[in-house]
């Protein structure tokens, strides 16, 4: 598309950039509250086009639960409206031989539109819990505050060190990354979900309260009927091992254990639903979410 | 829509060449504001700036900082415009300052085309109640190539 420069008056900001160095400076100066750097992750249609271009969504359907797995890389341009999601839609429709190919990733576009219109529906309303939590621990209970280790990436603990200093430059983490963040957040550290969530919004290039504060209250409990959490043995798993290889904490993880024995460590009893023994992996954090929750028990990744 | 001489406001949620405004009214000024605000308050990084202005920069737009519908209502009188169109948003915040330029100045909203155009409002509370009925209908799109 053509973008003539509109003429310009006193305080219109510039449109012509010798580099992005420049552009960084710009914003610098002109956003001086503004913390960090530009990301890596470069606004604009023909970087949103590349990713559109690279779709691939059978592989898509197969790896998209590892951190290495066929995912788009599409929310911040999804969200922006540089692409819509129809656009998106009709990109995986063009690519694909039949249905099946296309289901799983049409589905998770469902979910972002799904969130929208929880969104319109919700308002503002959508800061506040949802519902009360799930974990037998009273909302009071939860921090306000996001710990200053946390902010800074010295908690020792090379995963979520890791995925924060990911969050920091780059704006963006997989999907998995950022359940587990909000995961060991809440239950583990015992923070309020609106406070991460309100980090993320910071740095997240696709930060959205709607997909944002639904899915971190979904974690937490406030919006689904169990709260989300894994171990240790589905993050080595998912992400390869290679946070684990080398981690200072690896002898004393947090993450390790059954997941008998970490609800019993995380949560105080409340009455739970047994697990239909239907789920085979990790999937089923769709599965609990999409069989409306009813058997909430499963909010739990297999190994 | 009755204008002679609008002007465009594009906001966060659509910086897209398909922004329903941009197609509507090709040649109309438009202009992008940055919510210095809502930048403050919620300590928006700089990453996440850069991200929006490099997305503005793709646009024939004019982009500014400062409180938008001010800036909006400001760039509505250099172009001696009759009213503003934008695209309707989801985020109440975008909601308020549309009503804010509504006040002074009529705001004419266009839809972007939607994922799915739903023949009453979905049930929603959980995904699985949407999807059941959503989903059906996203697929009526598709016909395998060969
Ligand atoms: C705690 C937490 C916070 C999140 N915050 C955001 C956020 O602020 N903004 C945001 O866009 N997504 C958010 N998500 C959802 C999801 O993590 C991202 O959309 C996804 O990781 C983006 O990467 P991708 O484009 O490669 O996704 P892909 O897996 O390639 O999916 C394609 C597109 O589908 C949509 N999508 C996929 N998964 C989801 C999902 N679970 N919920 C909603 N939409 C989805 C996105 O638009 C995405 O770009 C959050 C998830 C969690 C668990």
């Amino acid at each position: 598309m053509p973008s003539a420069a509109p003429p310009s008056i006193n305080g219109d900001l510039p449109r012509q950039f010798a580099s992005r160095d420049a552009l960084n400076t710009l914003l610098a100066q002109e956003f001086p509250e503004a913390e960090g750097e530009l990301s890596p992750i470069r606004g604009g249609r023909e970087a949103a086009d590349e990713k559109l271009r690279r779709i691939d969504a059978r592989r898509y359907a197969k790896s998209r639960n590892n951190l290495k797995g066929a995912v788009t890389g599409l929310s911040p341009y999804i969200r922006h409206g540089v692409l819509t999601l129809a656009e998106v839609r009709d990109s995986v429709f063009a690519r694909i031989r039949n249905r099946d190919e296309g289901g799983k990733l049409i589905n998770e576009l469902g979910w972002r539109d799904f969130w929208q219109r929880m969104w319109l529906d919700l308002g503002d309303g959508i800061n506040n819990d949802q519902e009360p939590f799930k974990t037998g621990h009273d909302a009071g209970a939860y921090s306000r505050e996001l710990p200053t280790d946390v902010r800074d990436g010295t908690t020792g603990l090379a995963c979520m060190d890791g995925f924060r200093d990911q969050l920091i430059t780059t704006g963006w983490l997989h999907n998995h990354a950022r359940m587990w963040m909000a995961a060991w957040l809440v239950h583990w550290r015992r923070v309020h979900w609106k406070a991460g969530a309100d980090w993320f919004m910071q740095h997240l290039l696709d930060g959205d309260p709607a997909s944002n504060h639904l899915s971190w209250q979904w974690v937490a409990s406030t919006f689904s009927h169990k709260p989300y959490f894994f171990n240790r043995g589905n993050l080595e798993r998912y992400s390869d091992g290679s946070y684990c290889d080398g981690c200072p904490c690896a002898k004393s993880c947090p993450f390790e254990g059954s997941y008998e024995q970490l609800e019993n460590q995380l949560f105080t009893p409340i009455p739970t639903i047994p697990d239909s023994g239907k789920s085979r992996n990790q999937q089923r954090n769709r599965q609990s979410r999409s069989s409306g929750g009813a058997s909430a028990a499963l909010a739990r990744p297999k190994r | 829509m009755t204008f002679q001489r609008p002007i465009l406001w594009i906001h966060e949620e659509a910086l897209g060449a398909n922004n329903p405004a941009l197609q509507a009214w090709p040649e109309a000024p438009a202009v992008f504001v940055f919510d210095t605000r809502w930048i403050q308050d919620a300590k928006i990084s700089r990453k996440r700036l850069g991200f929006l202005y490099e997305n503005a920069l793709n646009l024939p737009l004019t982009l500014r900082k400062g409180d938008v519908a001010a800036e909006v209502l400001a760039f509505a009188r250099r172009h001696q415009a009759d009213g503003v169109v934008s695209s309707s948003a989801v985020d109440p915040r975008l909601k308020r300052i549309g009503e804010a330029i509504d006040a002074e100045l009529p705001l004419g909203l266009l839809d972007p085309e939607a994922f799915v155009e739903l023949p009453r409002p979905p049930r929603l509370g959980r995904f699985s109640r949407y999807w059941r009925e959503a989903e059906a209908v996203v697929w009526k799109g598709y016909s395998p190539a060969c």
